[in-house]
């Protein structure tokens, strides 16, 4: 699939205000790469958990609903802080990354993690009875999978 | 023999250059390093937001302590095994590196909150278990230990900037 018909809509991103404001100061990158780390931390801590719990590896007496419910919130502020953020690196330097083949795994990861989070994921952890199951344990891994999978893509980007 | 001369000595080790050397190893540690620190300050962050009381309030202090603190120890101990090799072959350059020392100046840090919290506080942790707001002294370890590590998330991203 060509993604050329995408490269005028780069370029507009390359070239917003917003991207050159912070390409023209020092700090700012870096700054937003740490609120982006902060956002990652939460998001994958939090989903650790709740895969580790699918393994019956943390509290294994209380329900797998009752844990991910509780930390459903964090995951998904963590999920917003590091989209937002990302967004803003994106637009500082958008034609590298859309040239960049990690840049484009790590967006194929994201949506499929998403799309995971929403349907099979939620579908286990919301029948309890379920957890236990060798199905639960491959929801937790796959999940696992994808979401550290779009942290690993996402450190690659740098040294392409 | 100086500190310097002794990361000298340890980036020119066979292992170290090679690391530095290695357009795959180089960056598949530094992928590990990542990741274990999402999933350890991940899992701690959520200790402390149990000991501040604005998380997880109907379980048990120490069901967290029990469960999920291990986790973090984890993750802990393969992000500093990566970060050692990331330092080693690169240590004179970390070594000068002014965001590098804050960064280890602030792991110890939270090293020495920890150590505090688990020998104070914590050993009277029956009387307060399942109270949804933990003592004072609980809540400001908590407190503490997410500013750190927020600190150490932001001094090792600027390592990297030589700023």
């Amino acid at each position: 699939m060509s993604l050329a018909p995408l490269l005028p809509f780069v370029e507009w991103c390359q070239n917003t205000w917003v991207g050159g404001i912070i390409r023209g100061s020092t700090w700012l990158f870096p700054a937003i790469e740490t609120v982006h780390l902060f956002g990652l931390t939460l998001l994958l801590g939090t989903t650790f958990i709740v895969d580790l719990r699918l393994f019956g590896l943390v509290m294994p007496r209380q329900r797998a609903s009752l844990i991910a419910g509780d930390l459903a919130p964090w995951t998904w502020a963590g999920l917003i802080v590091s989209v937002l953020t990302g967004v803003l690196l994106f637009l500082t330097e958008a034609m590298k990354c859309f040239q960049n083949d990690a840049f484009r795994a790590k967006m194929v990861l994201l949506v499929l993690a998403m799309v995971f989070q929403v349907t099979v994921f939620r579908k286990v952890i919301a029948e309890d009875a379920r957890v236990g199951s060798i199905w639960g344990k491959l929801t937790g891994l796959l999940s696992l999978l994808l979401w550290f999978g779009v942290g690993a893509a996402g450190r690659v980007i740098g040294f392409l | 023999m100086s500190f310097l001369h002794f990361f000298e000595w340890l980036q020119n080790t066979g292992w170290a250059s090679a690391l530095r050397e290695s357009s795959l190893v180089f960056p598949i540690v530094e992928g590990i390093h990542l990741l274990a620190l999402s999933a350890s300050v991940g899992a701690i962050a959520i200790c402390d937001l149990r000991l501040l009381g604005v998380l997880m309030k109907r379980e048990p202090v120490s069901t967290l302590m029990k469960h999920v603190w291990p986790w973090s120890l984890a993750g802990y101990a393969v992000m500093f095994a990566s970060g050692s090799l990331l330092f080693a072959s690169e240590a004179v350059k970390c070594y000068g590196n002014g965001w590098f020392r804050l960064k280890v100046f602030l792991l110890l840090l939270a090293g020495v909150n920890a150590a505090i919290f688990h020998l104070t506080v914590y050993k009277s942790v029956a009387g307060w278990d399942v109270s949804a707001t933990p003592p004072f002294r609980a809540r400001l370890a908590g407190g503490f230990s997410l500013f750190i590590w927020a600190l150490v998330i932001a001094a090792g991203r600027t390592t990297a900037y030589n700023l």
